[in-house]
């Protein structure tokens, strides 16, 4: 197919020569970012959203989508995009797997966040202030992860679906020094996919 | 007994071990699609899991929809061919490397974790002509 569109080379251009392309978006948030696409050594950056690159043919050319903007094709796949992951924020009572008053309602919005995702899969994470070293806070993060991950299953959270991680203390909600002791950024994050 | 906590540990192994790692989940599934996992081919029901390795695989009409661990989405089109070549993922850094090859097909990609990991992208879409080098963002591949 390619061989035969390089051989009747403009004459099918015309009539719409089948090309390989690469589409930039803007992200779901308005922002966007930018494709770099690399062609025999030769580097193209795409970073303007809404544009069309070619990805076959000796020469990268990027054009605006234009007013008739994706193919019904190319809109079916943007529409078949998983939903983006939701994040919940738990904290707990110091020293205890005891939830605070806030945040016990949020382990029924995360049940029903889970049961409305066709295939779900979730991610508690565990995160530590800047008191202590950062290896120490990995490892404690971690364990917290993994001891509200067996809270949630007595609650009957799907064992199957779920696992652990710890990011220390790198994901501060609220930046501070180091050696803070901070209620607010010992918190464990249940991300459901 | 004994052979029942051979086969335990061995299995413990196995689960342990980067390269049978789940690495994401279908989330939507219709008409044919499959996984292709060394010499087998298995079908991609909704909920299936992912390891490093896998080709998807679409015919006519065949959609598939993936979420992988590090937040990276797919939604894959008709008559496609894609490898999941290189999945790389440390959940306490949020660093991790993803190759992926769509040998032909269609793709929509929302970029995760891997490829907001510092200066280097983390993450390379290869096609028959290219290759691309997203840098946190919303893009759509076609081969044809």
């Amino acid at each position: 197919m390619r061989r035969r569109c390089l051989a009747l080379g403009a004459a099918l251009a015309l009539v719409g020569c089948a090309h390989s392309s690469m589409v930039l978006l803007p992200d779901e948030d308005g922002g966007h970012g930018e494709v770099t696409i690399v062609k025999r050594g030769t580097e193209t950056v795409v970073d303007q959203p809404n544009s069309r690159a070619n990805l076959n043919g000796s020469r990268t050319t990027v054009r605006p989508l234009g007013p008739k903007g994706l193919g019904a094709r190319e809109a079916m796949l943007v529409s078949g995009l998983p939903p983006p992951p939701k994040s919940y924020s738990l904290y707990f009572l110091e020293g205890t797997t005891e939830m605070t008053a806030t945040s016990a309602p949020r382990l029924e919005e995360i049940r029903t966040e889970i049961a409305s995702r066709p295939g779900a899969a979730v991610e508690v994470t565990g995160h530590t202030d800047t008191v202590g070293s950062e290896a120490d806070n990995d490892r404690l993060s971690r364990q917290r992860a993994d001891e509200i991950l067996m809270l949630l299953v007595s609650r009957g959270f799907d064992r199957s679906i779920m696992s652990a991680s710890g990011r220390g203390e790198r994901d501060l909600q609220v930046p501070t020094a180091d050696n803070v002791s901070s209620p607010v950024n010992r918190r464990v994050e249940v991300i459901v996919r | 007994m004994l052979r029942e906590s051979l086969i335990l540990g061995l299995l413990a192994t196995l689960a342990s071990s980067p390269d049978t790692a789940e690495i994401g989940r279908i989330k939507s599934s219709i008409g044919p699609a499959t996984i292709e996992r060394g010499a087998d081919s298995m079908p991609a029901p909704v909920g299936q899991q992912l390891i490093a390795g896998d080709w998807l695989v679409t015919g006519a009409n065949g959609r598939m929809g993936l979420t992988f661990v590090d937040n990276t989405r797919f939604s894959v089109g008709p008559d496609s061919r894609i490898a999941l070549k290189t999945f790389e993922y440390d959940p306490t850094t949020q660093k991790g490397s993803f190759v992926a090859k769509v040998e032909r097909g269609s793709i929509a990609i929302v970029s995760g974790r891997i490829n907001k990991s510092g200066g280097r992208s983390g993450m390379q879409i290869e096609t028959p002509d290219a290759t691309l080098e997203p840098h946190g963002t919303r893009f759509i591949v076609v081969v044809k």
